[in-house]
Order: C-alpha cells, then structure tokens, then sequence
C-alpha cells in the first residue's frame, strides 16, 4: 500500500552558517561582498619604534577576517614593549619582535594566516620579502622609519598600484595618511537613508502617471480608509497635476511656490474621521520641499566625469567605463537612472507593493539601457550586470577620493603643498574663536613629521626641523606647544592612543579593501588632549 | 586623582547648599517618582477608575473604563499597566484584559494606539495615556484596524457593527468568536 | 614647559613610555593639580571598575592594563556567544558559553603582569552603594540604556559634598557599525546620562495596525510574527531570543506572511536582527571608543593633561567613520530639570513620632515646597497618594500613623509629588531625631 505523506511545514530552512554566525555583527555592515573582500585582502606591517600603533590596526583586520598579514619587523621584543603592546608577554622578552607579534595575532582567528619576517631562512631583508612575496593588497608603515624602507614601499607601492598607510603614534598625539596609487572612486558609500529618497515627481513617467491618476481618478468619493491611504507620492503627484492645470502646466519651482503648494496639500486632508485628520497627507506635506525638486548632478558623480575627461588615459576598469555609460544617459535624459527605492510611507500592503514595482521597474529599465552603452564599449563585453545595477542604484552618491590625480605617494612637489596648508590653517586659526571653529590640528602634524625617522628628539630640535618646511614656525605658539608635546613623549606610545588610531587605521583599511563606505582624504590627525581629531589634504 | 571636589565647591552655588547628602539606603528611582508624579496627576473623572492589587507596586495597576456615550455605553472594560524601570524612555506596556470586539484592540488584548508604540515620547504622561484609551471607545478607528475583521465590519454598516458590538459585550459570540461579557448589570 | 623629572613606576624600564607622559608636565599641563612625583603610586592604588566586558569592554581592561592600572574589578552577567568573536579579542571559540568577565579577567591577567583584575559574573544591580563607593573610577561599555541610567543615578545619588570620594568619574562608551561615543560624566558637575538621555534615539516603532493589517516590508512581516503571531500561537512556554528553534519559528511565519503580501526581503539573518535589536559591531569602531574613554581615564587618574568633563569644558566626543573620519566634541550642558542630577535628595529632619499627617501637613509649610496636596512614597512602600482614589483609600490608614510604625528610619528617601508643580518633583533623605 502506497502512504502519500503530506506535510504543513515549509521546505527546511538552513539557520546561518558557523562562519556566518562568527562575522554576524559585521555582514550587517559589509554583507558577503564586503567579507569576500577581505578574505582576499593580503596586508603588510612594515613595524618599527615602539611599535604598538601598527599591531593594533592588524589586530582590529584580523579579527574580521583579513585573508593573511605580513609583518616586517627586525626589532628584538625589549621591557618597554611589554608595557605598551598587548601582543607580547615575558616569554617574548629577547624575541624576534615580528615572530612573537604574529603568533600571538594569529591565536585571534584560526582563518587568518600570517607570516613574520625577517626571517631565518631566506628572507632578510624589507627588500628580498617585496621581491618574494605574494604580492599585498595595502601596506601599513609605521614611523620612525628608515628612509630606505620608507622608498622601498613607495616604489612598491606605485609599481603595485596598492595604498600605503604611514601611522605615527607619539604620546597624546598622532596621524596617519594615506597614500592611494591613483583616484579612488566608490560606488557603495552607504549614504544615510533619509537622503536617497528620490521619486522624480517633477519629471513621471507613464506608467507612474496613470498608477497615479488611477487611484486618484475619484479621490474625493473615496472612503476614509482609502483616502487615508494614498500613498504621499501618489498624493502629491494628483496635486501637482492640479496645481500645473492652474498655472500653465508648470510645477512649482520657487520656495513660496512650493509653501503654497505644500499648503493646498495639507489642506486637503480630511478631518471629519476618527483621527481628526490623515497621517499620509502629513507625510506628503512634509515632503514638498524634499521631493520636489528637479534632477540635477551631485557633486561627487560630477567629480567622476570631471575626473574621466581630465584622465582619460587612466586604466578603463569596469567602473569607469560603466561611468561613461551613465553619462551618456545623463546627457540624453538629463536625469540619472532612476534608483528605484521606496521609502515606507502609509499605504496599503497592495498599493505599496505595486507602487514599489513601479519603481523598480524603472531602474531596471534604465539599467538595462546603461548595461546598453556599457556593453557596445570597448573592453565592456565582461563587466557584471550586477556591477552596472549598483552603479545605477547609487550613481547620486558615487565618491570619488584623491581626484586631484596620480598618485599621492610621491613626494615631488609635497613640500609646496604642505606649505599652502599650513598657511591656510593658521590663517583660518586667526578667526576660529570668533566663528566658533576648533583649532586646525596642522600643529600636531608637523610635530609628529618633524620625527619621522628619528626614534626621538627635543622641542628645539623638532622646531628647526619644522622650520624647514614652515619657516617662523618657531613664532607660532600652538606649533611651540606641540612640539613641546611630542618631545615629551621622547617616541614612546601611549598604548589608548595608539589603539585609537590602530582602530581609524582598520576602520579606513577595511573602507578601501571593501570598497564601501567612504574613506578619509587623505591625512587624519587626532589630538588625545582636546580628544578630537581633524582630516586634511595633505 | 582629579580634583573633583574643590572644582565643586567653585561652581557650587549657595541655592544649593542644602543639597544631596550620601547614605546607604534605598533610593527613589527616576522612573517611580516619574509615576507617582503621573499618578497624582491622573484625572479619571467619572468613567475611570484604578486598582492597585500591591498598593505599594505603583508600576503595576489596572484601570478600569466606563464610557458613559457611543457604542461602548454599558460595559466595563479594564486595562493592565505595567511600566518598566526604563520608563518614560519607553512607554508604559498597557493590555485589555477582557475579550472584546473593537476594530483597534485584537483578540489577545493587544491595543493599537500610537503613543503605546511608535508615536511615545518620555514628554508624554500617564494621563495621555488614558486620555487615548477613552478615546478609542467613543472614536473607533476603521482605518488603521488591528482586528480587520470588526473594522470591515465598522466600514461597511455601521448599525450592524454596532448590534455586533452589543452582542459582544453581552458575551455573545460574533462571527465565530466568543467574547467576554463586559456589560455591568 | 616640559618639565624633565621622570617618577618611573615600579618597574622603570616596562613603563618608561608611560612614565615619560604621566609623570612629566607638558605644555597643557594644569600646573596646580599636577604632582608627577605621585601619579605612578596613586594610579597602583587605585581601583577601577569596568562596566561590561563586551566589544568596548575587553579594549577597556586591555587598555587599562597598558596604562598603569593595577587593581581593576569587571562586571559582565552575559556568556560569550560564537558571534562575539569578530570584536571580543579575548575569548576563543573554546570560551563559548563562559562568564564573558571571568573569561576576560584571566586573559589580561596572564598577558600584562602584575595586573590585578576581579571579576563579577552578574549585573550591576546585584551590587548596591557600599560596593560602588570602593572605587575611585568607572568605565562602562554597555549596550543597554536601562543599565546605564540605572549606574548614573546610582553614582548621582551616593554624591556627598562634604565627602572628595564620593565623586565618581564615570566615562561611558558607545559604539554602532562605524560610529561611536566617548563621555565623560562627573556626577553632580557635568551633565549626566539622564541629562544626555535625548542622545539616545528610540527605537523606531511600526504602528501596531501596519503589523496586523497592512505590511509593507519584510520588518513588518517580522515584527508580526514577533509580537502578534507568536502570542497567538505560544509555540514555546516563553521566547528565547538566543534560540535558533524559535527564532526558526518566528523567521518561516514571517516568510509565510511576506509571501501572502508579496513583500520581498525576509531572511534569516533580517529576523535575527529586528528580533534581537542587533546593532552591527565591528573591532576597529570599539578599538576607537574604548581608547578614547581609557585616555580620559589616564587624564582624569594623574592629571597629565586636560580631560573631558572639567567644568565649563567639553565632555562629549562623538566620533562618525560612515564618510570619512569626523568627531565633534562639545560641552553637553546638564539640565537643571533633570530627573537624577537635578533632583538630590535634601536632608530633611523629622521626629519619629510624628504621624505621617503630621509630615504631610508640615511640607505646606516648608518654604521651598508650600506643597498644599503632597503625595508620598518611599522606594518600596506608597506612604500616602492624594490620588487616584483607590490608592488614595488605600494608603489613608497610614496617615494616622507614626513614622516609626511605617518603618522609616534615618537615610530613607521619600519622594513627594504635587500636581501644583507640574515639573518638579522632590526627594528628602529623612533624618529621625526626637
């Protein structure tokens, strides 16, 4: 006898994997994408002076889940770093510095792998582990460097196209900078929610203009539920064609034209229900000003093409050939490819839902005509469909970082540029108080570069080393001061403000790595006295 | 170890030189005299009533509503309070206890009214509390029902939503549903 | 400007990059509460408590533990879960399902010598003021405002002008995804955290009515099997949320309900995080956070150097690494209304053998109340409320008491309410004497 077995309960759902249920807290932030990413991602610590600051950026790469680190470090493991680095204990004490830190890094993830160098066999050198090893996807530096390993890296740097990261940790004080092989663009900045509402009222097309006029064909016999319901989209776009049939179909442009549209609207809820009045037609009186707007280029994709026109020998990787393409379409429709979000807004599960499909619909439809032009160029036959969806869907917050060109590692012409800042800065100082500004922390910067490779130094000898570069500095009290500071410090770590800045350093590692979210451009400075810090080009 | 204290006596001004002095007892919360501050303000009026099971628990009680007109004239309907240690960060948890058929209150009790939920801010008091759940028996909502069936109902005929709505109170069942009977002899 | 005296620790050479930090005066060094000669022993004697020994918690022991702290006690009721081993850098896997603060506690033991740390596996509300009032410091790494208002008004209320070390600084951290906070809060002198409470968001709520009737995204669907389907249902005696079973149950109801209303979007993973409040946590933000409270906490311990919380200075860094790096620190101004900080407790001298009507009748007099319906209640007894009337039948008896027979006795705090004064409420620390 055959037993037909039916059952109620839905096909079995696998829960999250191990790995998955370890990373939880961070696929919230850079999903499979962003850990894919890392898991790829090779990186150097070039360690030296006192040595903490760069194994605290590791530690916090580490523990994500970075596929390997490289640490270069002919330090032998003293008493002072027992005191400052949590990566070392008494059995260290005589050590190979970059042997002790890497064992005790790697008891943090059994997925991670690490190498420590040099090493007794057949790595000597900063030189020989480039030449030899797999090559890295970023370095990380520490000062005091050696000049020669500072010019090592570089060079490695600008052959490899990889972003070095120079770290200086002394005492309250410290910055870091870092250095990207060219322009940086990123299409996935996670913008603040609340900002990418964008439904193109002002400019519907069909199928949006009779989704619309469909629901409100009757809107004054519809019952309370119903009305109640409209979507605010919706809602505005009935008034707006209200409005255009009373003012020769032009759209409210001016701000005391939108209040008094913004006006009709509010007017136009109903009061005689329950609620004594209607939470969408709020919601749309409280969007006018925010969604009545007409489409324009933000500033970072006007960097993009400005960028692309001014280089346009740079390397054609996928997503410069995809912004090609969406200027392309921006030019012939004057508006970017429609991103396709809802916000949640009062509605009907069903209305909501085709209202939703409406949009996305459209984004696809744009993406697709994108996926059009990026395909019919040259070199665009192989890129991801999924690459060109996310461009489209994020193309009003496209970032591009280092848009000045070429690479920020090299030093021709540093030293005019450093000199333009400081005097900016410190003009900029003059007025701080009166416009309530906080102090430029330039200041500490120049503290900290003037021992760049000196394990320590005096007030006196780190101003002249200033001067150098900002003649009169030694005139300047908060430069007086901060050398001061450093001095103070004679190259030790504080180990608080070398995890601070261990853990900036990681969170800008795991930006570039990832690709998402923005990173800094391209100096950071944190002042551990005033507990504030500040970002300047450099 | 930072100076605290000669900074305090600085910035110490004379209006308060009456102030806090330490000791080990038990102290009032912020949240229980927040309550007792709410309750003392609490106007019932006629139709309202509250009962303490544990006098000396303020942060659990019930209150008891009598509406005097509308549709939900004649019945006797109570509501558990009970406020957590965080209030009024968050909103006092606030149940039905009896069965009944009403568009915004479901079959477990459970009562759709935005200051419950997402529209609380700690401003807001106890009152404003009661104040909206008399509210709901004079003004039921069918718009932004939480039992869709009854809200239907309001939605399509009023009178029979009303005769269900006697029927109901009067521990009838209605569509299918058994309710409690809320109706005071 | 720098002065050039170093006072080593006890093991020089260990602590020679600290040393030359605390124990030396720099350019921003406050000359009249600075003594370098005794920073390195006051710190060795001081005790420190931490408060969670989460994500911000083990940076915070690790971090005090590097910067000459030696007697530091923890507190974390939790165990570790497999998903804090992205961010709690001193647990392993084979840690899973131990106290997070025992766990904690060994580890930096073991790795910085000479470092004492006592851990308490259990909340903070199992210890009461005699236990607080042991330590000079407090640095907190919570998740939960409920535990940070309750230690703010704890420290709020053991506060004693007459008594210097009765002040404890608590410095507070917070971390969400990229971002965080750092705050220093010197009961009494700065704001508090009930006067920075409106720096918390609440968490956005879904009207109860989109949940039962008209949902829109996955979160609704959820937030329906959460708080309507599974009280509904009761598929277990009681939700545990750390239960893959039940949140399995609430994950496939909140499909079966998403897919009825052809709303995309429900995973697991979503369930999880609107079930759990999941806030994304990574090392590098806590490394941040953490470092920046422990740096206040070396300020603050040997006066090297300027900390958040003087009066009249900033005592709130918040710190966003979304877009770029930026941190805005700023002086949050305390409330004068403030339900914990400006609200102490006066002292307030009755005798024993006064009925409570008598003590009622006397605020009416009493020049800053002239309270003319007082109600009042001590923490755990209501004494007498003017309202609602079944509380008011209730509590009357106790007006022909006295005071004694009510059991109160020196130090009890009563708090007294009026609806003549809409905004204030007052507290008295009684005092018994014939």
């Amino acid at each position: 006898m055959t037993e037909i077995v039916t059952s109620q309960t839905p096909p079995i759902l696998n829960g999250p994997s191990e790995k998955e249920r370890k990373y939880d807290r961070q696929l919230r932030l850079w999903a499979a994408s962003g850990q894919a990413a890392l898991e790829s991602a090779n990186i150097l610590l070039v360690n030296s002076g006192a040595g903490t600051v760069g194994v605290e950026a590791l530690k916090n790469l580490v523990l994500p889940g970075i596929g390997r680190f490289a640490i270069y470090d002919d330090a032998l493991v003293n008493e002072a770093d027992l005191g400052v680095n949590f990566f070392l204990d008494e059995s260290c004490l005589g050590k190979s510095r970059s042997q002790s830190l890497t064992a005790l890094l790697l008891e943090l993830n059994p997925e991670v792998q690490g190498a420590w160098f040099p090493n007794r066999e057949n790595v000597t050198s900063l030189e020989s582990l480039l030449v030899s090893s797999p090559v890295f996807t970023a370095a990380i530096y520490t000062y005091p460097v050696q000049p020669e390993h500072l010019s090592l890296l570089k060079t490695y740097g600008l052959q490899h196209k990889i972003p070095l990261f120079g770290v200086h940790s002394a005492g309250f004080y410290s910055y870091f900078k870092i250095g990207l092989p060219g322009a940086f663009p990123i299409v996935d900045t996670h913008p603040d929610e609340t900002a990418t509402t964008d439904f193109r009222l002002l400019t519907p097309w069909p199928e949006l203009l009779t989704f619309a006029r469909d629901l409100t064909r009757d809107i004054d016999n519809l019952d309370h539920m119903e009305h109640g319901h409209l979507p605010y989209a919706v809602i505005l776009l009935y008034y707006l064609d209200q409005w255009k049939l009373a003012h020769s179909g032009v759209s409210p442009k001016t701000y005391k034209e939108k209040t008094e549209f913004r006006k009709i609207v509010q007017s136009a809820a109903r009061t005689d229900n329950a609620e004594g009045g209607e939470e969408n037609f709020e919601e749309a009186a409280a969007a006018v000003l925010k969604t009545l707007v007409s489409p324009s280029l933000p500033s970072g994709l006007k960097e993009v093409f400005e960028y692309k026109s001014k280089f346009p020998a740079e390397e054609r990787s996928g997503f410069w050939i995809i912004a090609d393409a969406v200027e392309k379409f921006y030019a012939e429709h004057q508006c970017l490819p429609v991103p396709g979000n809802v916000p949640d807004m009062k509605a009907q599960s069903k209305v909501y839902v085709q209202l939703q499909n409406i949009y996305k619909a459209k984004a696809r439809q744009d993406a697709a005509e994108v996926l059009n032009t990026v395909r019919a160029t040259e070199g665009g036959q192989n890129i991801d469909p999924a690459e060109v969806e996310l461009f489209c869907k994020n193309a009003a917050f496209v970032k591009l970082i280092n848009a000045t060109g070429g690479d920020s590692n090299s030093t021709a012409s540093a030293g005019d540029h450093l000199k333009t800042v400081v005097d900016q800065e410190l003009e900029n100082d003059k007025n701080a108080e009166a416009m309530m500004m906080p102090l430029s922390l330039l200041p500490i910067y120049l503290a900290l570069q003037a021992t760049s490779h000196v394990s320590s130094a005096n007030a006196d000898e780190i101003l002249a080393e200033i001067c150098k570069v900002v003649p009169g500095a030694n005139q300047n009290e908060r430069i007086v001061k901060a050398a001061h500071e450093v001095a103070r410090a004679e190259g030790g770590e504080l180990h608080n403000i070398a995890a601070l800045t261990g853990g900036m350093v990681a969170q800008e590692m795991i930006k570039i790595v990832t690709k998402q979210y923005v990173p800094i451009d391209n100096t950071c400075v944190f002042d551990g006295i005033n507990s504030r810090c500040q970002v300047l080009r450099l | 170890m930072l100076k605290i204290w000669s900074m305090k006596k600085e910035q110490q001004k004379a209006e308060n030189a009456e102030g806090a002095a330490g000791g080990k007892k038990k102290k009032v919360t912020a949240a229980q005299l927040r309550v007792q501050k709410d309750l003392s303000e609490l106007s019932l009026g006629t139709t309202m009533t509250t009962e303490f099971p544990d006098p000396d628990d303020i942060l659990s009680f019930i209150l008891y509503i009598e509406p005097d007109e509308g549709m939900y004239y004649g019945g006797r309907f109570s509501f558990t309070f009970n406020i957590t240690p965080n209030f009024p960060h968050e909103p006092p948890k606030v149940q039905c206890r009896e069965k009944i058929y009403h568009p915004n209150i479901d079959l477990e009790g459970k009562v759709c009214l935005n200051i419950l939920r997402e529209d609380w801010k700690p401003v807001l008091n106890l009152n404003a509390v009661i104040v909206g759940l008399q509210f709901l028996f004079l003004e039921p909502n069918a718009s932004d029902p939480l039992n869709k069936e009854a809200a239907e109902d309001l939605r399509q005929n009023r009178e029979a939503f009303k005769r269900n709505v006697r029927a109901a109170m009067n521990g009838y069942t209605v569509k299918g549903e058994a309710f409690d009977k809320v109706m005071i002899q | 400007m720098a002065s050039a005296d170093v006072y080593p620790a006890s093991e020089p050479a260990r602590w020679k990059y600290l040393d030359n930090v605390r124990t030396r005066s720099g350019p921003h060094t406050n000359p009249d509460i600075f003594d370098g000669k005794l920073v390195a022993e006051a710190m060795e004697n001081m005790k420190v408590l931490v408060i969670g020994a989460g994500g911000l918690g083990c940076e915070i022991l690790k971090n005090l533990a590097l910067s000459g702290f030696k007697n530091i006690h923890v507190i974390d009721m939790d165990t570790i879960d497999i998903s804090n081993l992205n961010r709690q850098f001193l647990f392993r896997q084979a840690d899973v399902g131990s106290f997070k603060a025992e766990v904690a506690a060994r580890f930096v033991e073991r790795r910085v010598k000479g470092v004492k740390i006592t851990p308490h596996n259990c909340k903070i509300q199992d210890f009461d003021e005699d236990f607080y009032m042991q330590f000079q410091l407090l640095v907190c790494g919570l998740d939960s405002i409920e535990a940070r208002r309750w230690i703010n008004a704890t420290l709020v209320n053991m506060v004693d002008e007459d008594a210097e070390d009765s002040y404890k600084p608590l410095i507070d951290g917070g971390t969400e995804g990229f971002k965080g906070q750092a705050r220093v809060i010197i009961p009494t002198v700065t704001s508090c955290i009930e006067c920075q409470l409106d720096m918390h968001a609440p968490r956005a709520a879904v009207p109860l009515c989109t949940l039962a009737s008209i949902p829109r995204q996955p979160e609704h669907c959820i937030e329906w099997a959460h708080v309507i389907a599974w009280d509904k249902e009761k598929p277990f005696p009681s939700l545990d949320k750390d239960d893959p079973e039940h949140i399995t149950w609430l994950y496939q109801k909140a499909l079966i309900r998403a897919h009825e209303f052809k709303i995309p979007g429900v995973t697991y993973a979503l369930t999880q995080g609107v079930v759990k409040n999941i806030i994304p946590a990574i090392a590098a933000t806590n490394s941040v956070i953490a470092a920046a409270c422990c740096n206040e906490a070396l300020k603050i311990a040997a006066n090297c150097a300027p900390c958040l919380g003087f009066p009249d200075e900033n005592n709130y860094m918040m710190y966003s690494g979304n877009d770029s790096i930026y941190t805005y620190t700023f002086r949050h101004e305390k409330k004068d209304d403030c339900p914990v900080c400006g609200n102490l407790a006066r002292e307030l001298i009755v005798d024993p053998d006064w009925t409570l009507r008598e003590l009622v009748e006397s605020f009416a007099v009493r020049p800053e109340s002239q309270l003319k319906k007082p109600s009042i209640r001590s923490d755990h007894k209501t004494l007498y409320m003017q309202s609602p009337a079944s509380l008011e039948a209730k509590s009357r008896p106790n007006l022909d008491k006295t005071l004694a027979e009510l059991g109160l006795s020196s130090g009890d705090e009563i708090g007294v309410t009026d609806p003549a004064f809409a905004t204030v409420s007052f507290k008295y620390k009684l005092k018994l004497q014939k």
